[in-house]
C-alpha cells in the first residue's frame, strides 16, 4: 500500500534518483545536471525554489523500510491575467507501481493544494511524442495550449543570459 | 531617447495593470484579464511575492498624450528545472507602441537577465504566440531557442478551481 507525504531534506537522494528515472523515460538522462547539494539548498533553504510530494510504498505486514516510488515537484507561478498558478515541474511514478491510482492521488493532492492557495489553474509541459502522458492528462481535462492557442516555449541558455545581462554599449 | 529601467514598487501597480490590459489587447485576449490593480499589489508586494516587476520610465517631457511616463514593463518570477536547477521565467514583456524600436524592450529583458543571474539562474524561459511575428523576430535576434520546436514541448493547462469544480476531472483512471 502507498502513502503520500511532503518531502524532507533526507529525501534529496530519492528525489534526484526519481528525477533521473523520469529523464531516462523521456530519453534525456544526460541533461540532468542537478546534484543532491543543489536540491538540498534549493528546496530546503531559506527561500525554497520548489516543493515536493513523495509517494512511499510499503508491502503489507512487512518490516522493511518504505520505499519512495513516485514524486511530484511543483512551485507557484503567476499569470497577470488570472493570478496565481501551480506549476507542475516533474511528475513520475516508477513503472512497476503504475496503474494503482498513485498518480491520480498525487494529482488530487496537488489540486487541493492549488485550491487552498487560490490558484486558478495548474500548468505543466509535456513532450508531444509522450502520447501516454498526454492521454493521462487529457482524460483529466487538460488543454494543450501550444496546439489550441499557439503558445511556443522559448529559452535563453546561460551564455545568452550572460550576453543580455551585460550593460548596453553607449 | 532617454529612459530609465528600475524595479517596480507598489505605486507602479496602477500603470502595470493598465499595460497588462494593453498587452492583452495586442494579443487579442483582453476579455481574459481578471487580475486587478489590487491583486497585483497583494500578489507582487507582500512578504512572499508570486512575481517581480521591472518598469521602464521616460522623462515628463516625453510623456504620452494621456500623461503616462511609465511606458514599458516586464514581469518575471524564479522557477526551477529538475534538470538544471534555478531558472527565471519572464511572464510579460511590453513596451507601448510609440516607444518601440528604441532599445527599451532589450533593456527590460537585460534587467530580468541580470536579476536572474544574481539569483543563480542558468535559464530564462518565456512563451510567445506563434502568430506574433514581431516578437518572434525580436527574440530570435537576441539568441534564444524555440524549445517547442526543438524538444516538442507543449504548454498544458488544467483549470477549473475558479469555477468551484474539483479539478483535475475526477474521471477514474482505468486500472
Amino acid at each position: 500500500m502507498f502513502k503520500l507525504r511532503k518531502a524532507e531534506p533526507r529525501d534529496v537522494p530519492d528525489i534526484l534518483r526519481l528525477i533521473k528515472e523520469l529523464a531516462k523515460y523521456e530519453e534525456m538522462e544526460d541533461r540532468v545536471l542537478l546534484t543532491e547539494k543543489d536540491l538540498l539548498e534549493d528546496g530546503f533553504g531559506e527561500h525554497p525554489f520548489y516543493q515536493c510530494i513523495l509517494a512511499e510504498w510499503q508491502e503489507e505486514q512487512s518490516n522493511e523500510e518504505p520505499r519512495v516510488i513516485g514524486f511530484a515537484m511543483y512551485y507557484f507561478t503567476y499569470d497577470p491575467w488570472t493570478g496565481k498558478l501551480l506549476y507542475l515541474e516533474d511528475f513520475f511514478v516508477v513503472e512497476e507501481f503504475r496503474g494503482k491510482g498513485i498518480g491520480s492521488e498525487i494529482l488530487k493532492l496537488l489540486s487541493h493544494l492549488a485550491m487552498k492557495t487560490r490558484c486558478g489553474s495548474m500548468h505543466f509541459i509535456v513532450a508531444e511524442d509522450n502520447r501516454s502522458s498526454i492521454e493521462f492528462y487529457k482524460r483529466r481535462g487538460a488543454e494543450d495550449l501550444s496546439k489550441e492557442e499557439g503558445w511556443r516555449l522559448f529559452r535563453f541558455d546561460k551564455d545568452s543570459i550572460l550576453k543580455m545581462a551585460a550593460p548596453a554599449e553607449e | 531617447m532617454d529612459f530609465s529601467i528600475r524595479a517596480a514598487n507598489l505605486e507602479d501597480c496602477k500603470d502595470i495593470a493598465r499595460m497588462i490590459m494593453e498587452l492583452a489587447e495586442y494579443e487579442k485576449v483582453s476579455e481574459h484579464v481578471k487580475v486587478t490593480q489590487k491583486d497585483l499589489e497583494q500578489d507582487g508586494f507582500s512578504k512572499n511575492p508570486f512575481f517581480h516587476g521591472i518598469v521602464a520610465e521616460v522623462p515628463e517631457a516625453q510623456r504620452t498624450k494621456d500623461g503616462h511616463v511609465k511606458i514599458g514593463y516586464a514581469l518575471y518570477f524564479l522557477s526551477y528545472s529538475s534538470w538544471k536547477g534555478r531558472c527565471v521565467y519572464m511572464e510579460d514583456l511590453y513596451v507601448m507602441p510609440e516607444f518601440r524600436g528604441k532599445g527599451i524592450g532589450k533593456a527590460l529583458m537585460s534587467k530580468v537577465a541580470q536579476l536572474g543571474m544574481a539569483a543563480g539562474c542558468t535559464q530564462l524561459n518565456f512563451t510567445v504566440l506563434d502568430w506574433n511575428k514581431a516578437s518572434l523576430d525580436f527574440y530570435a535576434a537576441q539568441g534564444c531557442s524555440d524549445v517547442t520546436a526543438s524538444l516538442g514541448y507543449h504548454v498544458m493547462r488544467c483549470e477549473g478551481a475558479e469555477r468551484g469544480e474539483a479539478w483535475p476531472n475526477t474521471i477514474e483512471d482505468r486500472q
